[in-house]
């Protein structure tokens, strides 16, 4: 038996009886007991971890620890975990009560992605991917009304290329102000009917869970 | 909600779960055969800028 590990959190009472509430020093972990056999990419746990991440957000904030961490107990998953408690804890603590909002908008002129088979070694290769990502551009006109209707919204927020054909506006706000969000951008989308864009969330600390590296 | 919607709100639902949050270091990447999730996360992320672009041109009346 181990556990498919979902996030970290302040309070034991933030995860139980949704999921399994494992001990890492002042902090604990959520996890989903799977047998050991069990196969990660099944669809099934994959949409049944994906929900009870969902149920747990809508109890209290919590710190997403990326899929397919999985840990064979208390001492397993605290130990692995252990460079990261502290710094877990100054972010939970502080972000408590505010969620991530995230509005994904595609390149206005996405950069075709570099075939391997052009480059000779696998660092020009890597390299030209991230050249080719980090050039990816919104609309300005869009970019700016982003940042003067939804930005205002946040405690923070943020640009970041993820691929040659989208960008991404990550927004930390607090939960009283989801709406207000989301009204916002039900007004871009009205304005801006021509630019293919998704406004989603909430999501758990995602984005801005390092900010206390 | 749609049916397109709905796609795009489980695409985008799973993009987070696969690609997104801290990674602990020393874990080793998930494979579903021979493709690890890595890359299946990023053909996620690819399908869901697809998706956006699908649902947000006006529907064609066959």
């Amino acid at each position: 038996m181990k556990h498919v590990v979902i996030g970290a959190h302040l309070e034991k009472g933030d995860i139980e009886p949704l999921a399994e509430a494992i001990a890492a020093a002042d902090l604990w972990l959520s996890g989903v007991p799977i047998d050991d056999a069990q196969p990660l990419g099944d669809r099934e746990l994959l949409l049944r971890v994906a929900q009870t991440r969902a149920s747990l957000l809508d109890r209290a904030t919590f710190i997403a620890i990326r899929y397919g961490f999985t840990a064979h107990g208390q001492s397993d998953a605290a130990a692995k975990c252990a460079a990261h408690i502290e710094r877990w804890g100054r972010t939970l603590r502080e972000y408590r009560g505010m969620v991530e909002m995230t509005l994904k908008v595609a390149a206005a002129s996405p950069r075709a992605r570099p075939d391997r088979h052009d480059f000779e070694s696998g660092a020009a290769y890597i390299r030209a991917l991230h050249e080719a990502t980090r050039a990816a551009e919104v609309a300005p006109e869009f970019r700016s009304a982003v940042d003067a209707t939804l930005a205002p919204l946040a405690v923070k927020h943020r640009w970041a290329t993820r691929d040659t054909a989208s960008l991404e506006f990550a927004a930390l706000v607090r939960r009283e102000s989801v709406a207000a969000l989301n009204d916002a951008g039900a007004v871009l989308k009205r304005d801006f009917a021509s630019v293919p864009f998704l406004l989603s969330g909430p999501w758990p600390l995602e984005v801005f869970a390092d900010d206390h590296e | 909600m749609t049916d397109s919607e709905e796609e795009l709100g489980l695409l985008e639902t799973l993009d987070h779960l696969l690609d997104r949050g801290v990674v602990i270091a020393g874990e080793a990447v998930v494979s579903i055969g021979d493709v690890d999730l890595l890359y299946l996360g990023l053909n996620i992320v690819l399908a869901n800028v697809d998706a956006i672009i699908r649902t947000s041109q006006p529907k064609q009346i066959k």
